[in-house]
């Protein structure tokens, strides 16, 4: 029984990754195009003078590295479910037509020239949210025509969407002037520019919210993975846990993407790189998957920044680039502890 | 003893116009180890469904412990009713022990975590299976006959007066075939388990089994003792097919052959 997860090491590893992850925000704040000391930082605003550190710090670094946390937690956590739910390895974030839906939003809200604001934020973000939850719903109705959810239905229902949707994007980029498409493909590459706190804590609630609400069903996910009917007999409300874990998911990601545009294989290899090294019990795959997905993207976003300052990189292609190597490494050293492997 | 499962005038059909299962009605008494047996599409697995809940009746009802079965909540259910289905590889790489422990779900404490008692009945189960010797193993890296092992541990954790069981030993050896029946014989001698278990093997099930529920073709179904529901005429008449009969002790064994068979000929009505 030594080896079996218990509250104790679970609170264990949670802290210690909690820690990692404030060393990891505060070293990446001090770095970028202009350096910062910490020691100025803390010397405050300045009263007569300017304090050009803290105003680096406060203004451009924290909510930037806020943004980057929050953004990798949700994709993570929303990853691990959707491969719970849908019992497949390949599942991400945006398997069910999320990214295009978001992604249909956000021309939609460029080609008409919106100029409103709502919460500080642009049409793009709102239509683009408004999007991600609209196509996320319309895959699972189509994927529950059949009466109950269906795995399969499901990830067809997801990929015909996904396809139709980019249809639609490709045809309303073609019509689009060079200018409207350009601030689109800008933002559909993921950035990570978030002035606003007030966003950035109802960004965080509901986030953190999110994650600590699939924490308590992550037993049931746990039975999930083997399959409904299995897991029914392990007395798991099977229409309740999936309804709730597919609707916070959705949501989490739709706040990320709403936030950032769509940043990928964050959803995808940090469920499973947490996985190859910690086993897939949910208990403890959720909340590190979180917590590992805040790290990666933020030293993900620092590179962006620095790599070719004073120019910056969109995110996607440093999290892909650092993301695969990292994880085959992690996949030769681990693979035989994985099933699905063999 | 009284009946742990009740079925009364049940039947079932995928779609309103086709029945598989028609007016069905029996009982089963606490303890027993009862054998489904029929040909494919009789509607073996459709009524394993039914006693757990995963299917609900077109019309008729079904009870579990004197209370109907839609009365249960999914937890209550668990703790009545365990089932083990056929053999299978799950996705991700769970270990032994974190799968048997899984039938506790349902009596995790607020923040998802077993209790001492949910241990001592987790390693009770492994021991009596045989399988705490590789509990920390994944469970894709067990072979066919020891993964089964550890689906009917699961099944015994929950603790569950009854266990279904679809095909247990569809794909093991004869060693393992044997393993199996004698695990769950056990499982209902010494712990007094209700088992019910469909089989495609009913020579194993006049063996093991002290009851016989035989579905056929047209929703026709005959259950009692081994001896009175395996007669050649019946076996031939449900399967479609003529069997050597044999006798072994206290129950007889059948060999089914077909027209090819090197010993067709035996097949005589005198052994019928």
């Amino acid at each position: 029984m030594k080896e079996l997860l218990t509250p104790k090491k679970l609170i264990f590893r949670v802290v210690s990754a909690l820690l990692v992850l404030v060393a990891v925000m505060l070293v990446c704040s001090l770095i970028g195009t202009e350096s910062i000391s910490l020691k100025a930082v803390f010397n405050g605003p300045g009263t007569q003078t300017a304090n050009p550190d803290y105003q680096i710090f406060v203004e451009f670094r924290l909510p930037r590295i806020i943004l980057a946390c929050l953004v990798g937690a949700a994709l993570a956590c929303s990853g691990v479910v959707f491969q719970a739910l849908l019992r497949n390895p390949l599942a991400d974030p945006y398997i069910l037509g999320i990214s295009s839906g978001a992604g249909l939003g956000a021309i939609i809200a460029v080609i008409c020239g919106f100029n409103w604001t709502v919460w500080g934020r642009s049409p793009i973000a709102v239509f683009a949210f408004a999007g991600a939850l609209g196509t996320v719903w319309l895959v699972w109705f189509i994927g529950r025509m059949a009466g109950r959810f269906h795995v399969t239905g499901l990830l067809l229902a997801g990929v015909v969407v996904n396809a139709f949707f980019s249809a639609v994007i490709m045809f309303l980029t073609s019509i689009a002037k060079s200018q409207q498409v350009y601030s689109t493909i800008f933002w559909l590459m993921g950035n990570m520019t978030e002035e606003d706190f007030l966003v950035l804590w109802i960004g965080s609630g509901c986030v953190i919210g999110g994650i600590i609400a699939l924490f308590y069903i992550s037993p049931q996910l746990n039975a999930l993975s083997f399959g409904e009917e299995d897991a029914r007999s392990m007395g798991v409300n099977i229409a309740g846990t999936q309804i709730i874990a597919f609707a916070i998911a959705a949501a989490i990601t739709a706040v990320a993407v709403s936030l950032s545009g769509l940043i990928g294989f964050v959803g995808l290899l940090v469920p499973h790189a947490v996985r190859l090294v910690f086993g897939p019990d949910h208990r403890q795959l959720l909340p590190l998957s979180g917590i590992v997905g805040a790290i990666f993207l933020v030293i993900a976003d620092t590179l962006a920044r620095i790599i070719i300052a004073p120019a910056q990189l969109p995110v996607g292609v440093v999290t892909a680039i650092l993301g695969g190597p990292f994880f085959l490494v992690l996949l030769v050293k681990y693979s035989r502890k994985v099933s699905w492997l063999k | 003893m009284s009946a742990i499962i009740e079925v009364k005038n049940l039947s079932f059909g995928y779609t309103p116009q086709n029945t598989i299962l028609k007016d069905i009605s029996f009982e089963i008494k606490a303890g027993t180890f009862l054998a489904i047996a029929g040909p494919n599409g009789a509607g073996k697995s459709t009524l394993l469904n039914l006693l757990c809940g995963a299917l609900k009746p077109k019309s008729g009802t079904i009870k579990i412990d004197a209370a109907p079965i839609e009365s249960y909540k999914s937890e209550a259910l668990a703790g009545k009713v365990a089932v083990v289905r056929q053999e299978f590889v799950p996705v991700f790489g769970f270990s032994v022990i974190e799968t048997v422990l899984m039938a506790r779900t349902p009596y995790f404490g607020t923040f998802g975590f077993e209790n001492k008692t949910d241990k001592q009945i987790v390693t009770e189960a492994l021991e009596a299976t045989d399988t705490a010797q590789f509990a920390l193993r994944p469970l894709g890296s067990l072979s066919g006959g020891e993964r089964q092992r550890v689906f009917i541990a699961r099944a015994l954790a929950a603790n569950s007066p009854v266990l279904l069981l679809d095909e247990p030993t569809s794909f093991l050896d004869l060693k393992h075939q044997v393993g199996i029946y004698d695990l769950l014989k056990n499982a209902q001698l010494e712990k007094g388990k209700t088992i019910v278990a469909i089989t495609h093997d009913i020579n194993m099930a006049a063996q093991y089994c002290d009851e016989i529920l035989l579905l056929g073709a047209n929703s026709s179904y005959h259950i009692g003792q081994a001896k009175d529901v395996f007669s050649p005429e019946q076996i031939e008449k449900v399967f479609g097919v003529r069997t050597f009969v044999g006798s072994l002790g206290r129950e007889k064994f059948f060999i089914p052959l077909g027209k090819f068979a090197k010993d067709s000929g035996q097949i005589t009505d005198k052994h019928i």
